[in-house]
Formats: structure tokens, C-alpha cells, sequence
């Protein structure tokens, strides 16, 4: 039997310190660190006009990464989001044909149809025991075949000019802002101070502890999915008005950015390890990495590149970390 | 003896057209010069024009009617190639069943890696002709030798590879149309405006060449861009580059070459939200949602033309390829649909057609029955 001499228990105390300080606050000292290479590389970023659009891109991607983290905390994954923006674009669209009175029945119509999705997620992954990555691999194969089906690949119809009303700001504050800030607020809320945050937590740590303690695991993870898909239409009708108009392709790539937001932000992929308040660090991360590239004139290729090294490190930094070890 | 006259007018009229560059304006004619130097900086502005003087001798290929053609086109990804497909069908139904008694269609949805595996399954059918909508200049060189090398006479339509080995291309000439835009920006605006540029998505040719031939112009001039971005087609994309430039360099942006109409509307809502006056821009597109704005905003632009019904010519194209009648090497759709020439916001009430969605490209030749059934005609709302 080895007994650890003094120094060496102080040494491991004093690592294991720096690796929960990375844990815990990795994200908010590498934006505090861009944020500081950003008054030297583009001051511009600090001009109120810049603030007001990195906030307002950065809602699309923060309102998705909710769901996005909470999915991840019971060790899930989404990839029929992307599936579920271009529903919501052409729902929208094609029931209100421009009729501003008709925006709240194709809300509505959006959101059961995108909870109809996350349900199918949900029931794959429990009760077929698919893995949440196949899974909702094919359900994005599935809505985005189902919305070409439907349109014969040309989305019809008109975006109702109320949803405009998305692209209004009072200096750097706007709907989609408050939107993303209230729903942020209301979920952490949930997360930390409910029951069925705990549950969600329970259930990402350890699925058979939580499963003997008597939570209705698969419950939990149904409803995560649903909450996912719902915010996801949320986010595509932020993105519909933002955008003015039925893009067969909006929302691209956001279904793989949110993932990245909530990873860098500190939510563990194995789940039941993060929170939104870390996932809010990543998308600014990621979103003011992106408005800094085009601001420095980089190159498209470039960007993908900062942002897979910001992503990866982000990664490594968090294995090196785990505290758990 | 008259058709060796009618392909010696062709060739004329196609050198012409390449190597000097003219777009009718209210305010006169406007002209670049393609040099030795931008010619030998592109590889595509060789192989075509190499090819301009060029005539296939299609005997090989000989057979009696009827035809089965294979079209790979670009599938189900937008409006414009919706368009493109239904063209092809009506076009089809148009020859008549004595011509061309089946088309096999393959679906790329816009991807080179579905395409080049789809090719072969075409090939697999022994069509007599392959129309090819090229998703990418790389990625479809090989499946297009071995078309070629099977027997199977290839017609590019809308998009070039990198190989020399098919029978004939029909689109126009890329470099020219990218470079005619930047040229018609500089002399709208001023050698000393400043300037961004919006491209396609970085990889696919169209855009590629399209951006070689502004840069060509803006380099001659000593033009340095503010930026240069892609706004990957997308208005959502677009909007998001075009944002991030108002907020960077304000009212300093004079003009704006953007290589399509989709994310031109992406530029025209964040200049809205910004209300702020849009600066002229090059690139617009007969499309009815682009035309829409551009009326209501009443900025100076020139727009190009990428006509999906070019499919039509790709078809003759493959007819007299398989009557085994000579077939010029590259064929330039504008000498054939002179409707589809570039114009200006001059004569964009011209363009427009209100009881046209907005994703319309044109010119359309189906008639407005086909395209309600397609879709794309507004319907009237109680």
C-alpha cells in the first residue's frame, strides 16, 4: 500500500482545483479573453451598431441552444432541428400567405408539428433504444424529405410583415433579444430550482441511479426532446422574419452550431454535467468569433478553421478537466 | 454550303461576343476588354475559348429516333431549378414522342456527392445521350470521361468540369458575365468608390468563375475591395455578411457585386433595417422577388440572366448530337434567347410580373397554366 506523501497530496489538491476552476469557467475567460483581443484586432466590434447585430444573429443560434443543452443534459442530441426551421419557414409562409392575422394559427400549427417531431425523437430513443444520433439523423432526413415533398422543392407563399418586427432594435436591445434572455431566465429557473430539472440532471448523470430512485426516465428524456423541437420552431419563426422570406435552406448549419455552443459552454456530451448559463458563453463565443472574422476580412476557409480550433479546444481543455477523474 | 455559312456566323458572332463585352444602357453602351493576362490567369477562359472555333463531328453518335436522355440536373433545391425540370418536361412533351421517347432524370439535390454516383446509375440505364447539370467542375470530370469513353455523348448545361472530353457546353461564358457586373459597378459608381463582394458558395463553379472574372476587372483597375465574403445563395446568409458590413463601414459602402439574386435580397432587407439608401448594385437576376424590391426601393442595379430554360437548347443540343449533325463545341444560350440579355433598373417594370411569386426566375417560355400548376403564380387572396 503507497501512502501519499504531503507535497504530492497539495499538488494533486492544488490541480484538481485548476481543473474545476477550467470547468467551471473555461468559457467565460476565453470570451473574456476575445473580447479583450477584440479592442486591439476590431475595435469596431464595440460600436453599438456591431453590438446590435451580434446580439441579434446571436439569438437565432441562443434560442436553438436551449433545447440543444437540455437534450444534452440527459445525454441526447439533436440533429432535426435543421429539419424543423425549414418546416416552420414554409408553415408560416404557406398558412399565412402575408396575412399578419393568420401569424398565430401557423405558430401554432408550426409548434405541434414540431412537437410531433420531438415526440418521434423521443419515442425512438427510449422505447427502440435508437441512438439519439441515428435517430434524429433520420428524422431530419424525414422532415426535410416530407417539406420537399410537399412543396416539390419551390416553398411557396409569402413571410406576413409583422414577423419583421423581429429586425427592430432600440440600440442594442430587440425582440428576439428579450426573447432569448426571458426564455434563458425561465429555464435555468426550471433547471435549477425544480424537480424536473433535478430529474433532468439525475437522468444525464447516471440513468440506471435515476431509474432506481423512481423517475420516470424515459418521461424525462420524451419531454427534453419535445422542449427541444418546440424551441427549435421558436428559433426558425425568429429566423423566418429575420429573413423575410422562404429559404429552402435557412437555418443551415445551426443544427451542428447549437451542438457546439452547448460543447464549448461546458455541457458534457455524455450528459447530466453543464447549464445554460454556459451555453449563453458559447453562442456569444461563437457568434462574436464569426462577426470578427468578417470584420478582419477573412477568408470563408479561415473561419471554418477558428472555429473548429475553438471548438476542439474547448473539448480538450474540458477532458483535461474532468473532474470526475 | 448555307449551313457552313450559318456555323462561320456563329463562330464570328461568339468571338466577337467573348472578346468584347457590350450591355446596352439608357445612358450608352459599356465595354471591357478580356486581356491576354486574365486569359492566361483562367483556366475555364481558356478551355472556352479554345472551344468557341471548335465543331464536334458527331457521326459516331448516328442513330435513328427515337431517343433516350438522361438528365442529371441540379433536383429539388430551388425555384430556379424546379423551373429548369419543369422546362425539361414540357420541352420534352413539345419534340414529341417520335423524337425523344424517355427522359431519365436524376436528382442531385444539389450536391456533387449525390450527383457523381447517380451518373452511373444513368449510365447503368445505356441512355443514348447524358444532359449534365455539373454540381462540381472536379467532381464530375471522371463520370463524364467515362460517359464519353461508354459511347454516351455528353451535353454540359449550365456548368462546366474540368475535363475537355465531352461533345459540347451550353451556358455562357461565366468569367465575362462576373466580369461585365464589376465592370458596370466601377462605371456607375467611380473608380475611386469603394466597394464589397458577395460570392456564391466558395467551391461551385459558377461562383468561382464568376468572382475570377470581377476580380480580374477590379484588379485592373487597382480596386481594393473592402471585403470580399460568401453569401453561400442564401438571403439569411447574405443578410447576416451584408449586416456586419453596414455596422463596419456604414454609408462608406458605394457599391455592391453580389453573384446572385437570392442573397441580393438578403443585402436589400438588412440595407431596410438599417434605412439606410442601397447603393447600386451588380448582380441581380430576373427574379421576380429581387425586381419586386428593387421597384420599391428604386436603387440602380444590372442584373444578368441565367435562364433555366436553357434546358431547351441543352436538349436540341442532344438531338442533333444523336441525328449526327455537327455540333459547335460551346454553345452561348444568349445567341439563342436574345431575351435573356443583362439589363438595368432602367427597365425593370419591363422584367417584372406581379402575378409571378417571387421566387420566379425568367425568362419563362412555358405558358402561365403550367406554371400555376407549378406553384408560381400568386393566387389571389379573399
Amino acid at each position: 500500500m503507497s501512502v501519499a506523501k504531503p507535497y504530492e497530496s497539495a499538488k494533486s489538491l492544488s490541480g484538481w482545483r485548476l481543473r474545476l476552476f477550467i470547468a467551471n469557467y473555461g468559457v467565460y475567460i476565453a470570451l473574456l479573453a476575445l473580447l479583450l483581443a477584440a479592442t486591439v484586432l476590431t475595435p469596431r466590434l464595440y460600436d453599438v451598431n456591431t453590438i446590435a447585430v451580434v446580439m441579434r444573429q446571436a439569438t437565432q443560434l441562443g434560442i436553438v441552444a436551449i433545447g440543444q443543452t437540455m437534450i444534452l443534459l440527459v445525454a441526447g442530441l439533436d440533429l432535426s432541428i435543421g429539419g424543423i426551421f425549414i418546416m416552420t419557414s414554409i408553415v408560416v409562409a404557406d398558412v399565412t400567405n402575408g396575412r399578419d392575422e393568420l401569424v398565430i394559427p401557423a405558430i401554432l400549427i408550426a409548434l405541434a408539428l414540431g412537437a410531433l417531431v420531438g415526440l418521434g425523437n423521443g419515442l425512438l430513443v427510449t422505447k427502440r433504444r435508437v441512438p439519439p444520433f441515428v435517430a434524429t439523423l433520420g428524422m431530419l432526413v424525414l422532415v426535410k424529405g416530407a417539406t420537399q415533398a410537399y412543396t416539390k422543392g419551390v416553398p411557396g407563399g409569402f413571410v406576413p410583415d409583422i414577423l419583421g418586427i423581429v429586425n427592430q432594435s432600440w440600440y442594442v436591445i430587440s425582440i428576439p433579444l428579450l426573447l432569448w434572455l426571458g426564455l434563458n431566465a425561465f429555464f435555468i429557473f426550471v433547471l435549477r430550482r425544480t424537480a424536473y430539472g433535478r430529474k433532468v440532471y439525475a437522468v444525464g448523470s447516471n440513468t440506471e441511479a435515476a431509474r432506481l430512485s423512481g423517475i420516470s426516465v424515459d418521461t424525462i428524456r420524451i419531454s427534453v426532446y419535445v422542449l427541444g423541437s418546440c424551441l427549435a420552431v421558436v428559433s426558425g419563426v425568429v429566423l423566418t422574419g429575420y429573413v423575410g422570406y422562404v429559404d429552402r435552406f435557412i437555418g443551415t448549419g445551426l443544427e451542428l452550431d447549437s451542438i457546439a455552443a452547448a460543447i464549448v459552454g461546458g455541457t458534457a456530451f455524455v450528459g447530466g454535467r453543464g447549464g445554460l448559463l454556459g451555453t449563453i458563453a458559447g453562442v456569444l463565443l461563437i457568434q462574436i468569433l464569426g462577426t470578427m472574422a468578417v470584420l478582419m476580412g477573412l477568408d470563408i476557409q479561415v473561419q471554418f478553421i477558428i472555429k473548429g480550433l475553438v471548438i476542439l479546444g474547448a473539448v480538450t481543455l474540458y477532458s483535461l478537466a474532468n473532474v470526475e477523474e | 454550303m448555307l449551313r457552313k455559312l450559318f456555323y462561320a456566323l456563329f463562330i464570328l458572332s461568339l468571338l466577337l461576343g467573348t472578346s468584347l463585352v457590350s450591355i446596352g444602357q439608357d445612358d450608352g453602351m459599356m465595354e471591357f476588354e478580356i486581356t491576354q493576362e486574365m486569359i492566361d490567369a483562367s483556366p475555364y477562359l481558356q478551355s472556352v475559348l479554345s472551344r468557341l472555333d471548335e465543331v464536334y463531328d458527331t457521326s459516331e453518335f448516328a442513330k435513328d429516333p427515337p431517343y433516350r436522355i438522361a438528365l442529371a440536373a441540379q433536383g429539388t433545391s430551388n425555384a430556379w431549378s424546379a423551373l429548369f425540370d419543369a422546362h425539361a418536361y414540357w420541352y420534352v412533351e413539345e419534340l414529341g414522342e417520335d423524337v425523344v421517347s424517355e427522359l431519365l432524370y436524376g436528382d442531385a439535390q444539389a450536391s456533387a456527392d449525390v450527383q457523381v454516383p447517380q451518373v452511373e446509375d444513368l449510365l447503368a440505364q445505356e441512355p443514348d445521350a447524358l444532359i449534365l447539370v455539373p454540381m462540381g467542375a472536379a467532381a464530375l470530370s471522371a463520370p463524364v470521361e467515362r460517359a464519353m469513353m461508354q459511347g454516351v455523348p455528353v451535353v454540359l448545361c449550365a456548368s462546366a468540369v474540368e475535363t475537355d472530353n465531352f461533345v459540347t457546353e451550353v451556358g455562357t461564358n461565366l468569367f465575362n458575365i462576373g466580369a461585365m457586373l464589376a465592370q458596370w459597378l466601377i462605371e456607375a459608381v467611380g473608380e475611386d468608390g469603394d466597394f464589397v463582394m458577395m460570392t456564391g458558395i466558395p467551391g461551385v463553379t459558377t461562383s468561382v468563375i464568376m468572382e475570377e472574372g470581377a476580380l480580374a476587372v477590379f484588379d485592373s483597375y487597382g480596386i481594393e475591395l473592402l471585403d470580399n465574403q460568401p453569401g453561400m445563395w442564401s438571403p439569411a446568409e447574405g443578410k447576416k455578411i451584408m449586416e456586419t458590413w453596414l455596422a463596419q463601414h456604414g454609408d462608406a459602402i458605394d457599391g455592391i457585386w453580389t453573384g446572385g439574386a437570392q442573397q441580393a435580397q438578403g443585402i436589400i432587407s438588412a440595407y431596410e433595417d438599417a434605412e439606410m439608401a442601397i447603393p447600386p448594385i451588380a448582380g441581380g437576376e430576373q427574379q421576380n422577388g429581387f425586381l419586386r424590391s428593387a421597384l420599391e426601393h428604386g436603387f440602380d442595379f444590372l442584373a444578368w440572366m441565367y435562364p433555366n430554360a436553357m434546358i431547351t437548347l441543352c436538349l436540341d443540343a442532344a438531338v442533333q448530337i444523336l441525328q449526327g449533325e455537327p455540333t459547335p463545341r460551346f454553345i452561348d444560350f444568349i445567341n439563342d434567347m436574345p431575351e435573356a440579355r443583362p439589363f438595368t433598373h432602367a427597365e425593370a417594370e419591363d422584367y417584372y410580373e406581379p402575378s409571378w411569386s417571387d421566387d420566379v426566375h425568367g425568362p419563362i417560355t412555358m405558358s402561365d397554366e403550367a406554371l400555376a400548376e407549378l406553384g408560381f403564380l400568386i393566387e389571389e387572396s379573399g
